[in-house]
């Protein structure tokens, strides 16, 4: 299980250098290259990627857009910024965008490569296993109420995934670029996996509902379902070679095996799997009868989660005035509707001003995605 | 004075940018040849009042229907950026940061140039 790293900058010739430069450590990482933003989330969608390493000047998607996206649809893969363009304050800009590392161009193939090593280093720090039957070992974390990233290759299926777990929980799941339960379904039907395990999980709200026991119960119904579909439909197809009770003698065994592998599971579990059957689904909140404050609250619960650093919300006149001077700038020079302000009042605060009938105040954290908040509220 | 904007007015999508004195008068405004009539029309704002509303604040963002404005404290005044959406604004912010200390060291070499004149002439 090599892992790979994804080297982005725009300037191929450097790309082709440094690629060389990397070959002698081919036991340690493997290096695919990009030569755009926008061709590095091609790969990252359709590839393992374990570290990438970006420019931080490239036309198109520069490397703080690719950090951003990075941080948003692959929490788990640490990202280092390397630029030329070393200015002062550069280095504390890029960390504090999420970069886990920031290298000054030039630099030589060795030095890039310690760091590699470093970061893959602590990311299997837990240790690797190979043909490991994944839902006992998953079972056992819970048990042992682990912390931990568990990064898993499926060599059969050729595919490789991420679980996050916190505190024995499962918080999320990842293949590609696609999270939350059916990435979990997925890796969950893969049965004797390698994998590598990371003593960290960078998600602190759950973005999966239901504990473990229930996930893999209903992975491995729909793993069933979807063999016995498959099944299903190959019979279809052969319905002119095939008699009639041959076709339900097939069907009636997969029922059975489907029923072993349910009665398989400890009673404990199927109690879970009960209740989670008369589960009902939770009324949609009636946003009309909201007051600003809770739509605004509502909405960046909904698409952000907990961790949306949010510190108050509440209607302010004394914000006013800069409302007031900022509808005439854009009335001045038609820049349309006003549909938020930001402003940032050092220690006294980070504020997201929203205009309306009233004007609604949200005071944010320093650490708060404000971007993110601020492009749901302009929608 | 124009190769410290260099690096923001040379940013995709930057239309432009002012610098306005805390009291609210225009000291600078550059723009890209296809946005000069943005700049004729926000030479006629009343910076004043905007400036007084600023009081306090170390950066901003007015976030409008089709443009943003991000505005940055110095230590003699607010460095506006006029830009597109389509504008990398984590790029602008970091040449913006780092553009300051050189635009302030300016500002104030500025003004003792100007003080030792009125000696001279006065």
């Amino acid at each position: 299980m090599i892992p790979k790293v994804l080297i982005v900058d725009d300037d191929q010739a450097w790309l082709r250098l440094i690629q060389a430069e990397l070959e002698e450590h081919t036991n340690s990482f493997v290096v695919i290259v990009a030569d755009s933003g926008d061709a590095a989330l091609d790969i990252l969608k359709n590839n393992d990627i374990s570290l990438v390493v970006s420019d931080l000047r490239m036309p198109g998607m520069d490397g703080f857009d690719l950090l951003a996206t990075i941080l948003k649809v692959y929490p788990d893969i640490p990202v280092f910024i390397v630029t030329a363009y070393d200015k002062p304050k550069t280095r504390d800009v890029v960390f504090k965008s999420g970069a886990a590392g920031y290298l000054k161009k030039p630099f030589s193939g060795d030095e890039l490569a310690e760091e590699i090593i470093n970061t893959l280093q602590k990311k299997s720090e837990g240790g690797n296993l190979h043909n490991v039957s994944l839902d006992t070992f998953l079972q056992l974390i819970e048990m042992e109420q682990q912390t931990c990233t568990l990064r898993i290759v499926s060599k059969k299926q050729g595919r490789g995934g991420v679980i996050f777990f916190r505190d024995g929980d499962i918080m999320n799941a990842r293949i590609g670029d696609q999270q939350g339960k059916a990435a979990a379904y997925e890796i969950l039907s893969w049965s004797r996996v390698s994998l590598a395990i990371e003593h960290d999980c960078v998600f602190h709200d759950k973005k999966i509902d239901g504990d473990l026991q229930a996930i893999l119960l209903d992975a491995m119904r729909s793993k069933d379902e979807g063999e016995e579909n498959k099944r299903n439909a190959e019979s279809d197809e052969s319905e002119i070679f095939l008699d009639a009770p041959l076709a339900g003698k097939k069907s009636k065994s997969a029922e059975k095996k489907s029923r072993q592998k349910k009665q398989s599971v400890p009673k404990k579990k199927q109690k879970t799997s009960g209740q989670l059957k008369v589960k009902t689904k939770k009324k949609a909140p009636d946003l009309s009868e909201m007051s600003a404050v809770e739509r605004i609250r509502h909405r960046i619960q909904t698409e952000i989660g907990n961790r949306n650093g949010l510190l108050d919300i509440y209607l302010d006149q004394t914000w006013e005035g800069l409302v007031y001077r900022a509808l005439d700038i854009g009335e001045a020079f038609s820049g349309g509707r006003l549909n938020v302000l930001y402003v940032n009042k050092g220690s006294n605060g980070q504020f997201i001003v929203v205009p309306g009938e009233e004007t609604a105040v949200i005071k944010i954290d320093a650490d708060s995605p404000r971007d993110r908040i601020v492009d749901i509220l302009s929608e | 004075m124009k190769d410290i904007f260099k690096d923001v007015l040379g940013t995709d999508g930057v239309h432009g940018l002012l610098f306005i004195s805390d009291e609210g008068e225009v000291k600078l405004s550059k723009f890209s040849d296809q946005f000069k009539d943005e700049e004729e029309k926000l030479s006629r704002i009343d910076w004043a009042s905007f400036t007084i509303e600023l009081t306090g604040i170390n950066d901003a963002e007015l976030l409008y229907e089709n443009a943003r404005f991000y505005v940055k404290k110095s230590g003699t005044g607010y460095l506006i950026v006029i830009l597109g959406y389509e504008a990398p604004i984590s790029m602008v912010r970091l040449n913006c940061e780092i553009m300051l200390p050189a635009l302030d060291k300016m500002k104030s070499t500025g003004k003792k140039i100007g003080a030792l004149f009125r000696k001279k002439i006065f």
